[in-house]
């Protein structure tokens, strides 16, 4: 944690985040007077998902998260929370670079979205082509900005040139300078009713989507692909999928075991708010099932790491992965009755 | 996953670290920093690997004469033929036309300086790459 004084004077305190959507949210409705957690905010906004699609390549990977689609979890907590939220995409670079500045006059703090390969404050192995990574402007600087990177630990300082490429970076899911910060939040929310709001979404989204490549089906669907994988594809081709699901799973600032830890934490907090021994039962078993997403990263690296001689198989791989789709399912289908006798 | 279970192995993240949620001995979830797991670093390691060994092939292929250097800008970039085109500013299949060595040395200079610009690179740059 690093404090630093932001441009209307207050004090802003940098959290260290696992996840740059919900680190930010939070960070902007602090600022605002609201203490969330990012783990609530992760919540609220229905963070946790699943999905798999073979027919959307990146780098000539089917492209496979755990974490609902960029953009949505900030407006969805603003909206749960009855906060009133400024939101802009701009065409033209000059105008999203004036609007920030100006904006940043006003004594807001800014949030961006950004293409992560353009932040050179990231060490390289981070920085890859992609266009859903959001970032906290505090103030300007001599030739930049001063950020809260919330995947960070420490404030950085970002030049001018580099955000505004990253602002306008080009490709699919372009950032087009979108830029947000919260105008007012109520300063006594109802967050029961938020939270239950977040947790239904969450489980219309892991169960009842009726497409099979999202939520608990797309997981299964995933599962049977692996293990088929080796004979169909190859076995060095088997490989790269199968580390980029694991990339997706641990690399990409989830908190762990895909984000399953950080809702895990959710469900804590949500226990202690509804003083519920039943969500804090289910939040055990987040955590149990995060610790088995553990394993099959584990398991996949060994695999990948020693080739042919290695005696873990796809065949474990995706029998992992269906047990926690298993498991994952009946612990979101108790998690839909529970918020249903939930009270606001 | 306990604290204390938080991998703490070093890895690539040049000194920075990475929040994890993990149990502390109250049972309670807190935030703590990793400085990196070694199974994500086998999983990165592939995905490095693979796209440093494209990159020297393209590099080889310049320098052979089979392609331009406006390839191997593009994949240093990380970079496919899509994204850099929009960028840019052109079509897609001129742009792929650029990677002919013939037709992009005939390449005016304003076509050039907005390659260079979309790339971030200086245009002596582009024309050439690291021997």
């Amino acid at each position: 944690m690093t404090s630093e004084i932001t441009v209307s004077g207050k004090p802003f305190i940098h959290h260290h985040s696992a996840h740059c959507e919900s680190g930010v949210i939070s960070a902007l409705l602090r600022d605002k007077g609201l203490e969330i957690s990012e783990a609530m905010g992760f919540g609220i906004g229905s963070g946790i998902f699943f999905g798999y699609f073979p027919f959307i390549k990146w780098v000539g990977l089917p492209i496979s998260t755990f974490r609902s689609r960029p953009g949505t979890l900030i407006t969805k907590v603003a909206k749960r929370l009855g906060g009133d939220i400024f939101t802009k995409k701009y065409r033209n670079l000059q105008k999203g670079m004036d609007d920030l500045r100006h904006a940043l006059s006003e004594g807001h703090l800014v949030g961006l979205t950004t293409n992560i390969y353009w932040l050179s404050y990231f060490p390289n192995r981070f920085r890859f082509q992609f266009n859903g990574h959001n970032i906290v402007v505090l103030r300007e600087i001599e030739n930049g900005f001063r950020v809260s990177d919330p995947v960070l630990e420490h404030l950085v300082d970002c030049l001018t040139e580099d955000l505004e490429r990253a602002r306008f970076a080009r490709g699919p899911l372009e950032p087009r300078g979108f830029m947000y910060y919260v105008k007012s939040v109520p300063s006594n929310p109802d967050l029961r009713a938020a939270c239950i709001a977040g947790m239904k979404d969450s489980c219309n989204m892991m169960l009842r989507i009726p497409f099979p490549f999202v939520g608990i089906r797309g997981m299964r669907y995933l599962a049977k692909k692996t293990i088929s994988s080796p004979d169909k594809l190859g076995f060095k081709e088997a490989c790269r999928r199968l580390a980029n699901i694991v990339r997706m799973q641990e690399e990409v600032g989830t908190g762990g075991a895909g984000f399953r830890f950080m809702y895990a934490a959710f469900l804590q907090e949500a226990a202690d708010l509804f003083a519920s021994a039943e969500l804090s039962q289910l939040s055990k078993e987040m955590t149990a099932i995060g610790d088995i997403w553990r394993e099959f990263a584990v398991v996949s690296a060994r695999i990948v790491k020693q080739r042919a001689q290695s005696e873990e198989t796809f065949e474990k791989a995706g029998g992992l992965m269906l047990i926690c789709a298993g498991r994952e399912e009946q612990m979101f289908r108790d998690l839909d009755k529970i918020a249903r006798t939930l009270k606001a | 996953m306990k604290v204390n279970e938080v991998p703490q192995d070093i890895t690539y993240y040049e000194g920075e670290k990475r929040a994890c949620y993990a149990l502390n001995d109250e049972g309670r979830y807190v935030v703590v920093s990793s400085t990196g797991w070694s199974t994500e670093e086998v999983v990165n390691g592939l995905a490095v690997e693979e796209l440093a060994a494209k990159l020297e092939e393209t590099r080889k292929a310049v320098l052979s004469g089979a392609k331009s250097p406006l390839c191997y800008h593009m994949e240093r970039r990380q970079m496919n033929p899509e994204i850099l085109a929009k960028t840019a500013g052109i079509a897609v299949f001129r742009l792929k036309r650029h990677f002919r060595p013939e037709i992009f040395a005939r390449l005016n200079p304003s076509m050039l300086s907005s390659y260079a610009q979309a790339l971030a690179t200086t245009l002596d740059e582009l024309k050439t790459v690291p021997e």
